[in-house]
Protein backbone atom coordinates (compact mmCIF):
# COMPACT_ATOMS: atom_id res chain seq x y z
CA UNK A 1 0.00 0.00 0.00
CA UNK A 2 1.44 3.71 -1.00
CA UNK A 3 2.43 5.63 2.30
CA UNK A 4 0.45 8.85 3.22
CA UNK A 5 3.08 10.47 3.30
CA UNK A 6 4.34 9.76 0.13
CA UNK A 7 1.07 10.54 -1.32
CA UNK A 8 0.87 14.17 0.54
CA UNK A 9 4.48 15.05 -0.63
CA UNK A 10 3.93 14.07 -4.26
CA UNK A 11 0.85 15.90 -4.98
CA UNK A 12 -0.30 12.17 -6.10
CA UNK A 13 -3.92 13.29 -4.92
CA UNK A 14 -4.11 16.30 -7.34
CA UNK A 15 -3.26 14.25 -10.19
CA UNK A 16 -5.21 11.23 -9.37
CA UNK A 17 -8.30 13.56 -9.07
CA UNK A 18 -7.04 15.17 -12.48
CA UNK A 19 -6.16 11.84 -14.16
CA UNK A 20 -2.78 12.09 -14.81
CA UNK A 21 -1.37 8.80 -13.33
CA UNK A 22 -1.21 5.28 -14.47
CA UNK A 23 -4.22 2.76 -14.15
CA UNK A 24 -1.59 0.75 -12.05
CA UNK A 25 -0.80 4.07 -9.63
CA UNK A 26 -4.78 5.01 -9.86
CA UNK A 27 -5.64 1.95 -8.41
CA UNK A 28 -3.00 2.14 -6.01
CA UNK A 29 -4.46 6.11 -4.78
CA UNK A 30 -7.78 4.51 -4.83
CA UNK A 31 -7.35 1.61 -2.29
CA UNK A 32 -5.18 3.66 -0.13
CA UNK A 33 -7.76 6.36 0.47
CA UNK A 34 -10.41 3.78 0.68
CA UNK A 35 -8.09 2.41 4.03
CA UNK A 36 -7.30 5.92 5.38
CA UNK A 37 -9.70 8.29 7.00
CA UNK A 38 -7.56 11.38 6.63
CA UNK A 39 -6.59 10.92 2.84
CA UNK A 40 -10.05 10.57 1.94
CA UNK A 41 -11.23 13.69 4.15
CA UNK A 42 -8.34 15.48 2.16
CA UNK A 43 -9.65 13.93 -1.24
CA UNK A 44 -13.16 15.01 -0.55
CA UNK A 45 -12.13 18.76 0.13
CA UNK A 46 -9.77 18.47 -3.03
CA UNK A 47 -12.97 17.29 -5.24
CA UNK A 48 -15.31 19.70 -3.77
CA UNK A 49 -12.31 22.71 -4.07
CA UNK A 50 -11.82 22.15 -7.97
CA UNK A 51 -15.76 21.56 -8.15
CA UNK A 52 -16.03 24.89 -7.05
CA UNK A 53 -13.38 26.43 -9.00
CA UNK A 54 -14.99 24.98 -12.09
CA UNK A 55 -18.29 26.73 -10.96
CA UNK A 56 -16.90 29.54 -10.79
CA UNK A 57 -15.52 29.61 -14.21
CA UNK A 58 -18.45 28.22 -15.75
CA UNK A 59 -19.00 29.19 -19.56
CA UNK A 60 -22.71 29.01 -20.41
CA UNK A 61 -22.72 25.95 -23.91
CA UNK A 62 -24.98 27.52 -26.62
CA UNK A 63 -28.86 25.72 -25.68
CA UNK A 64 -28.86 23.84 -29.19
CA UNK A 65 -25.91 21.47 -27.24
CA UNK A 66 -28.41 19.94 -25.59
CA UNK A 67 -31.37 20.20 -28.37
CA UNK A 68 -28.67 18.28 -29.76
CA UNK A 69 -28.05 16.18 -27.15
CA UNK A 70 -31.81 15.41 -26.95
CA UNK A 71 -32.25 14.29 -30.57
CA UNK A 72 -29.37 12.07 -30.44
CA UNK A 73 -30.54 9.95 -27.38
CA UNK A 74 -34.45 9.84 -28.50
CA UNK A 75 -33.23 8.99 -32.32
CA UNK A 76 -30.39 6.90 -30.84
CA UNK A 77 -29.76 3.84 -33.29
CA UNK A 78 -28.88 1.66 -30.62
CA UNK A 79 -32.50 1.60 -29.13
CA UNK A 80 -34.62 1.87 -32.71
CA UNK A 81 -32.45 -1.04 -33.93
CA UNK A 82 -34.06 -3.74 -32.59
CA UNK A 83 -37.35 -1.56 -32.95
CA UNK A 84 -36.40 -2.17 -36.86
CA UNK A 85 -35.64 -5.47 -37.11
CA UNK A 86 -39.14 -6.42 -34.99
CA UNK A 87 -40.75 -4.48 -37.96
CA UNK A 88 -39.19 -5.69 -41.10
CA UNK A 89 -39.73 -9.22 -39.46
CA UNK A 90 -43.12 -8.84 -38.52
CA UNK A 91 -43.80 -7.19 -42.60
CA UNK A 92 -41.84 -10.18 -43.91
CA UNK A 93 -43.79 -12.69 -41.99
CA UNK A 94 -47.11 -10.75 -43.21
CA UNK A 95 -45.99 -10.96 -46.66
CA UNK A 96 -44.88 -14.77 -46.62
CA UNK A 97 -48.58 -15.16 -45.26
CA UNK A 98 -50.21 -13.14 -48.08
CA UNK A 99 -48.01 -14.89 -50.42
CA UNK A 100 -48.71 -17.96 -49.54
CA UNK A 101 -52.47 -17.38 -49.07
CA UNK A 102 -52.17 -16.22 -52.94
CA UNK A 103 -50.51 -19.47 -53.86
CA UNK A 104 -52.86 -21.87 -51.73
CA UNK A 105 -55.96 -19.93 -53.53
CA UNK A 106 -54.00 -19.88 -56.98
CA UNK A 107 -52.97 -23.52 -56.14
CA UNK A 108 -56.96 -24.41 -55.21
CA UNK A 109 -58.26 -22.49 -58.66
CA UNK A 110 -55.77 -24.31 -60.54
CA UNK A 111 -56.70 -27.86 -58.97
CA UNK A 112 -60.29 -26.86 -60.13
CA UNK A 113 -59.67 -25.90 -63.58
CA UNK A 114 -57.73 -29.54 -63.87
CA UNK A 115 -60.90 -30.96 -62.86
CA UNK A 116 -62.92 -29.22 -64.61
CA UNK A 117 -60.79 -29.78 -67.68
CA UNK A 118 -60.39 -33.36 -67.15
CA UNK A 119 -64.16 -33.36 -67.24
CA UNK A 120 -64.18 -31.62 -70.01
CA UNK A 121 -62.12 -33.87 -72.02
CA UNK A 122 -64.22 -36.83 -70.52
CA UNK A 123 -67.00 -35.54 -72.37
CA UNK A 124 -65.21 -34.46 -75.25
CA UNK A 125 -63.99 -37.98 -75.54
CA UNK A 126 -67.73 -39.40 -75.25
CA UNK A 127 -69.35 -37.28 -77.50
CA UNK A 128 -66.23 -37.93 -80.27
CA UNK A 129 -67.17 -41.65 -79.36
CA UNK A 130 -71.02 -41.17 -80.04
CA UNK A 131 -70.44 -39.25 -82.85
CA UNK A 132 -67.82 -41.89 -84.43
CA UNK A 133 -70.38 -44.42 -83.61
CA UNK A 134 -73.12 -42.44 -85.50
CA UNK A 135 -70.60 -41.54 -88.28
CA UNK A 136 -70.43 -45.22 -89.29
CA UNK A 137 -73.29 -46.16 -88.95
CA UNK A 138 -74.79 -43.39 -91.08
CA UNK A 139 -71.77 -44.56 -93.13
CA UNK A 140 -72.82 -47.77 -93.13
CA UNK A 141 -76.90 -47.21 -93.81
CA UNK A 142 -75.61 -44.72 -96.74
CA UNK A 143 -73.55 -47.40 -98.44
CA UNK A 144 -76.56 -49.74 -98.28
CA UNK A 145 -79.00 -47.55 -99.67
CA UNK A 146 -76.61 -45.77 -102.36
CA UNK A 147 -75.77 -48.92 -103.63
CA UNK A 148 -75.64 -49.42 -107.47
CA UNK A 149 -77.46 -52.87 -106.43
CA UNK A 150 -79.95 -51.05 -104.05
CA UNK A 151 -83.48 -50.41 -105.62
CA UNK A 152 -85.48 -47.88 -103.73
CA UNK A 153 -89.36 -48.85 -103.61
CA UNK A 154 -91.81 -45.92 -102.50
CA UNK A 155 -94.86 -47.07 -100.76
CA UNK A 156 -97.72 -44.48 -100.90
CA UNK A 157 -100.62 -44.60 -98.58
CA UNK A 158 -104.35 -45.10 -99.33
CA UNK A 159 -107.14 -43.59 -98.77
CA UNK A 160 -106.71 -45.40 -95.20
CA UNK A 161 -103.74 -42.66 -94.21
CA UNK A 162 -103.59 -40.49 -97.37
CA UNK A 163 -100.42 -38.10 -98.61
CA UNK A 164 -98.27 -40.33 -96.73
CA UNK A 165 -95.40 -42.72 -98.05
CA UNK A 166 -92.56 -44.43 -96.83
CA UNK A 167 -89.64 -45.54 -98.28
CA UNK A 168 -88.29 -49.36 -98.66
CA UNK A 169 -84.41 -49.64 -100.14
CA UNK A 170 -83.95 -53.39 -101.44
CA UNK A 171 -80.80 -55.40 -102.25
CA UNK A 172 -81.00 -58.84 -103.38
CA UNK A 173 -77.25 -59.04 -103.79
CA UNK A 174 -76.55 -58.40 -100.02
CA UNK A 175 -80.58 -60.09 -99.00
CA UNK A 176 -81.46 -57.17 -97.28
CA UNK A 177 -84.13 -54.46 -97.15
CA UNK A 178 -84.10 -50.76 -95.00
CA UNK A 179 -86.97 -49.11 -94.83
CA UNK A 180 -87.77 -45.16 -94.10
CA UNK A 181 -91.38 -45.04 -92.14
CA UNK A 182 -90.79 -41.57 -91.07
CA UNK A 183 -93.36 -40.33 -93.36
CA UNK A 184 -96.49 -41.92 -92.17
CA UNK A 185 -98.53 -40.45 -90.05
CA UNK A 186 -97.79 -41.35 -85.95
CA UNK A 187 -100.53 -43.62 -84.29
CA UNK A 188 -101.54 -43.95 -81.28
CA UNK A 189 -99.66 -46.27 -78.41
CA UNK A 190 -102.05 -49.11 -78.72
CA UNK A 191 -101.01 -49.98 -82.53
CA UNK A 192 -98.02 -50.21 -84.76
CA UNK A 193 -97.51 -50.52 -88.70
CA UNK A 194 -96.20 -53.76 -89.78
CA UNK A 195 -94.43 -54.90 -92.90
CA UNK A 196 -95.33 -57.85 -94.93
CA UNK A 197 -93.69 -59.89 -98.02
CA UNK A 198 -96.34 -61.53 -100.66
CA UNK A 199 -95.09 -64.91 -101.66
CA UNK A 200 -97.82 -67.57 -103.58
CA UNK A 201 -100.17 -65.54 -101.71
CA UNK A 202 -99.16 -65.73 -98.54
CA UNK A 203 -98.49 -62.84 -96.20
CA UNK A 204 -94.99 -63.34 -94.31
CA UNK A 205 -93.72 -60.70 -91.60
CA UNK A 206 -90.85 -58.65 -92.37
CA UNK A 207 -91.08 -56.64 -88.57
CA UNK A 208 -92.68 -53.87 -86.84
CA UNK A 209 -91.92 -50.47 -88.70
CA UNK A 210 -91.45 -47.68 -85.87
CA UNK A 211 -92.07 -44.03 -87.36
CA UNK A 212 -89.99 -42.44 -85.12
CA UNK A 213 -86.73 -44.21 -86.63
CA UNK A 214 -84.58 -43.04 -89.57
CA UNK A 215 -83.67 -46.10 -90.74
CA UNK A 216 -85.17 -49.66 -90.19
CA UNK A 217 -83.71 -53.00 -91.46
CA UNK A 218 -86.31 -55.83 -91.88
CA UNK A 219 -86.54 -59.61 -92.83
CA UNK A 220 -85.13 -60.03 -95.82
CA UNK A 221 -87.75 -63.06 -97.77
CA UNK A 222 -86.89 -64.39 -101.10
CA UNK A 223 -89.45 -64.55 -104.01
CA UNK A 224 -91.21 -61.82 -102.68
CA UNK A 225 -93.33 -60.35 -105.45
CA UNK A 226 -94.97 -57.96 -103.51
CA UNK A 227 -94.33 -55.26 -99.96
CA UNK A 228 -97.20 -54.35 -98.06
CA UNK A 229 -97.78 -51.89 -94.77
CA UNK A 230 -100.91 -52.89 -92.25
CA UNK A 231 -101.85 -51.25 -89.06
CA UNK A 232 -101.90 -53.66 -86.20
CA UNK A 233 -102.06 -53.61 -82.45
CA UNK A 234 -99.00 -52.39 -80.60
CA UNK A 235 -96.53 -56.12 -80.74
CA UNK A 236 -97.43 -56.70 -84.32
CA UNK A 237 -99.29 -59.85 -85.19
CA UNK A 238 -98.84 -63.15 -86.72
CA UNK A 239 -101.58 -62.50 -89.67
CA UNK A 240 -102.19 -59.65 -91.18
CA UNK A 241 -105.12 -57.86 -90.60
CA UNK A 242 -106.07 -57.09 -94.49
CA UNK A 243 -108.92 -54.53 -94.07
CA UNK A 244 -105.86 -52.07 -92.71
CA UNK A 245 -103.58 -52.63 -95.65
CA UNK A 246 -102.20 -48.97 -96.30
CA UNK A 247 -100.09 -49.34 -98.31
CA UNK A 248 -98.19 -51.92 -100.72
CA UNK A 249 -95.84 -52.23 -103.85
CA UNK A 250 -94.65 -54.63 -106.51
CA UNK A 251 -91.08 -55.42 -107.24
CA UNK B 1 -22.55 17.08 1.27
CA UNK B 2 -26.36 17.83 0.44
CA UNK B 3 -25.23 18.74 -2.83
CA UNK B 4 -23.48 15.67 -2.89
CA UNK B 5 -26.78 13.80 -1.84
CA UNK B 6 -28.76 15.26 -4.79
CA UNK B 7 -26.24 13.65 -7.45
CA UNK B 8 -26.40 10.18 -5.96
CA UNK B 9 -30.21 10.20 -6.51
CA UNK B 10 -29.67 11.70 -9.90
CA UNK B 11 -27.19 8.86 -10.86
CA UNK B 12 -29.43 6.20 -9.51
CA UNK B 13 -32.56 7.08 -12.05
CA UNK B 14 -29.41 7.63 -14.55
CA UNK B 15 -28.50 3.98 -14.04
CA UNK B 16 -32.10 3.24 -14.90
CA UNK B 17 -31.55 5.04 -18.13
CA UNK B 18 -33.58 7.57 -16.90
CA UNK B 19 -33.31 10.43 -19.91
CA UNK B 20 -34.62 12.92 -17.33
CA UNK B 21 -31.48 12.34 -15.39
CA UNK B 22 -28.85 13.16 -17.68
CA UNK B 23 -30.83 16.43 -18.98
CA UNK B 24 -30.76 17.81 -14.88
CA UNK B 25 -27.29 16.72 -14.63
CA UNK B 26 -26.65 18.61 -17.86
CA UNK B 27 -28.37 21.64 -16.63
CA UNK B 28 -26.09 21.28 -13.11
CA UNK B 29 -22.88 20.62 -15.17
CA UNK B 30 -22.85 21.01 -18.69
CA UNK B 31 -21.63 25.27 -18.01
CA UNK B 32 -18.58 23.75 -15.74
CA UNK B 33 -17.56 21.06 -18.13
CA UNK B 34 -17.90 22.94 -21.27
CA UNK B 35 -15.62 26.24 -19.56
CA UNK B 36 -13.14 23.15 -18.80
CA UNK B 37 -13.40 21.76 -22.99
CA UNK B 38 -13.40 25.16 -24.31
CA UNK B 39 -10.12 26.68 -22.35
CA UNK B 40 -8.81 23.10 -23.49
CA UNK B 41 -9.29 22.94 -27.06
CA UNK B 42 -9.80 26.75 -27.53
CA UNK B 43 -12.31 25.91 -30.24
CA UNK B 44 -16.00 26.55 -30.29
CA UNK B 45 -17.29 24.03 -32.68
CA UNK B 46 -15.06 21.12 -31.33
CA UNK B 47 -15.82 22.39 -28.03
CA UNK B 48 -19.84 22.13 -28.69
CA UNK B 49 -18.97 18.30 -30.12
CA UNK B 50 -16.84 17.53 -27.16
CA UNK B 51 -19.60 18.67 -24.60
CA UNK B 52 -22.54 16.17 -26.29
CA UNK B 53 -19.98 13.20 -26.53
CA UNK B 54 -18.86 13.91 -23.37
CA UNK B 55 -22.66 13.73 -21.99
CA UNK B 56 -23.39 10.81 -24.08
CA UNK B 57 -20.71 9.27 -22.69
CA UNK B 58 -22.19 9.70 -19.19
CA UNK B 59 -24.94 8.46 -20.41
CA UNK B 60 -23.71 5.24 -22.16
CA UNK B 61 -20.88 4.57 -18.79
CA UNK B 62 -22.82 5.17 -15.72
CA UNK B 63 -22.80 1.93 -14.49
CA UNK B 64 -19.16 2.24 -13.81
CA UNK B 65 -19.19 5.60 -11.80
CA UNK B 66 -18.35 4.34 -8.29
CA UNK B 67 -20.20 7.19 -5.26
CA UNK B 68 -17.75 5.50 -3.02
CA UNK B 69 -14.83 6.68 -4.86
CA UNK B 70 -15.44 10.27 -5.76
CA UNK B 71 -17.79 12.52 -6.61
CA UNK B 72 -19.75 12.63 -9.98
CA UNK B 73 -18.21 16.03 -10.98
CA UNK B 74 -14.51 14.39 -11.07
CA UNK B 75 -15.66 11.72 -12.64
CA UNK B 76 -17.58 13.52 -15.34
CA UNK B 77 -14.32 16.10 -15.48
CA UNK B 78 -12.18 13.35 -16.39
CA UNK B 79 -14.55 11.98 -19.35
CA UNK B 80 -14.35 15.46 -20.32
CA UNK B 81 -11.10 15.98 -20.29
CA UNK B 82 -9.63 13.04 -21.80
CA UNK B 83 -12.23 13.25 -24.54
CA UNK B 84 -10.66 16.56 -25.04
CA UNK B 85 -7.67 15.36 -25.28
CA UNK B 86 -7.57 12.61 -27.77
CA UNK B 87 -9.12 14.63 -30.14
CA UNK B 88 -6.41 17.19 -29.81
CA UNK B 89 -4.27 14.62 -30.72
CA UNK B 90 -5.92 13.12 -33.36
CA UNK B 91 -4.41 13.49 -36.73
CA UNK B 92 -7.69 14.22 -39.34
CA UNK B 93 -8.55 17.16 -36.44
CA UNK B 94 -9.64 20.16 -38.52
CA UNK B 95 -7.04 22.89 -37.56
CA UNK B 96 -4.05 21.72 -39.26
CA UNK B 97 -0.69 22.73 -37.52
CA UNK B 98 2.70 21.52 -38.17
CA UNK B 99 3.07 19.86 -35.30
CA UNK B 100 0.13 17.22 -34.47
CA UNK B 101 0.68 16.52 -30.81
CA UNK B 102 -0.13 17.78 -27.28
CA UNK B 103 1.79 20.84 -28.23
CA UNK B 104 -1.00 22.24 -30.30
CA UNK B 105 -3.26 23.21 -27.28
CA UNK B 106 -0.15 25.68 -26.39
CA UNK B 107 -1.21 27.18 -29.93
CA UNK B 108 -3.40 30.17 -29.15
CA UNK B 109 -6.10 29.18 -31.79
CA UNK B 110 -8.86 31.43 -31.80
CA UNK B 111 -6.57 34.43 -30.18
CA UNK B 112 -9.83 36.97 -30.13
CA UNK B 113 -11.30 34.69 -27.79
CA UNK B 114 -9.63 35.35 -24.37
CA UNK B 115 -10.09 32.38 -21.53
CA UNK B 116 -7.22 32.85 -19.54
CA UNK B 117 -8.99 35.32 -17.24
CA UNK B 118 -10.31 33.22 -14.72
CA UNK B 119 -13.53 34.11 -11.89
CA UNK B 120 -14.08 33.61 -8.52
CA UNK B 121 -11.22 32.60 -5.48
CA UNK B 122 -8.92 31.42 -8.47
CA UNK B 123 -9.01 34.80 -9.99
CA UNK B 124 -7.54 36.69 -6.82
CA UNK B 125 -4.64 34.55 -6.33
CA UNK B 126 -1.33 36.21 -7.26
CA UNK B 127 -0.61 34.78 -11.37
CA UNK B 128 2.01 32.09 -10.68
CA UNK B 129 -0.32 30.62 -8.77
CA UNK B 130 -3.20 31.40 -11.42
CA UNK B 131 -1.12 29.78 -13.83
CA UNK B 132 0.03 26.62 -12.24
CA UNK B 133 -3.55 25.56 -11.31
CA UNK B 134 -4.80 26.88 -14.26
CA UNK B 135 -2.52 24.78 -16.54
CA UNK B 136 -2.97 21.39 -14.77
CA UNK B 137 -6.90 21.49 -14.45
CA UNK B 138 -7.95 24.07 -17.59
CA UNK B 139 -5.80 23.43 -19.79
CA UNK B 140 -4.78 19.47 -19.87
CA UNK B 141 -1.50 19.71 -18.99
CA UNK B 142 0.13 17.02 -17.05
CA UNK B 143 2.35 18.34 -14.21
CA UNK B 144 5.41 17.62 -16.30
CA UNK B 145 4.18 19.86 -18.97
CA UNK B 146 3.06 22.69 -16.63
CA UNK B 147 6.22 23.29 -15.36
CA UNK B 148 8.20 23.27 -18.36
CA UNK B 149 5.58 25.76 -19.88
CA UNK B 150 5.84 27.98 -16.91
CA UNK B 151 9.75 27.76 -16.92
CA UNK B 152 10.34 26.94 -12.93
CA UNK B 153 11.63 23.69 -11.59
CA UNK B 154 9.04 21.01 -10.87
CA UNK B 155 9.45 20.98 -7.16
CA UNK B 156 8.83 25.02 -7.45
CA UNK B 157 6.11 23.89 -9.59
CA UNK B 158 4.30 21.31 -7.41
CA UNK B 159 4.71 24.24 -4.43
CA UNK B 160 2.87 26.42 -6.69
CA UNK B 161 0.26 23.68 -6.76
CA UNK B 162 0.16 23.72 -3.01
CA UNK B 163 0.29 26.84 -2.16
CA UNK B 164 -2.76 27.77 -4.54
CA UNK B 165 -4.66 24.95 -3.76
CA UNK B 166 -4.80 26.67 -0.01
CA UNK B 167 -5.24 29.59 -0.59
CA UNK B 168 -8.34 28.08 -2.21
CA UNK B 169 -9.27 26.20 0.37
CA UNK B 170 -8.60 28.95 2.76
CA UNK B 171 -10.71 31.14 0.39
CA UNK B 172 -13.93 29.08 0.38
CA UNK B 173 -13.51 28.02 3.94
CA UNK B 174 -13.75 32.11 4.84
CA UNK B 175 -17.13 32.60 2.28
CA UNK B 176 -18.62 29.30 4.67
CA UNK B 177 -17.90 31.36 7.68
CA UNK B 178 -19.24 34.53 6.19
CA UNK B 179 -22.39 32.76 5.08
CA UNK B 180 -22.65 31.08 8.40
CA UNK B 181 -22.51 34.34 10.11
CA UNK B 182 -24.86 35.86 7.46
CA UNK B 183 -27.58 33.10 8.69
CA UNK B 184 -26.98 33.52 12.15
CA UNK B 185 -27.80 36.78 11.88
CA UNK B 186 -31.27 36.74 10.24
Amino acid sequence: MMDRKKILEEGLLEKYLLDELSAEESQQISIAIANNEDLKKKFELLEKDFEKMALENVIEPPTEIKMRLIEQLENSKVKTMPKTWLYTAASLALLFLLSSFWMFNRWKKAETNFESLQNQTTVLQERLNALEENYLLTNQRLKTINGPQTIPLILHGNDLVPNSRAVAYVNHENKMVVVNAQGLPELPNNSTYQMWSDVDGEMIDMGLLPTDEELITLKYIDKAESLNITIEPAGGNDHPTVEKLIAYVTL
Amino acid sequence: MQHHQDDIEIINRLSKKDKEALYLLYDKYSGALYGVILRMCRNQVLAEDLLQETFIKIWQKIDSYDASKGRFYTWAYRIAKNLTLNSLRKPDLLIQTEELGVDIKKEDLQPEMDFSELNGAIGKLEPHHQEAISLVYFRGYTHREAYEEMGVPLGTFKSYIRQALQLLRESYKHELIIIWLLLETF
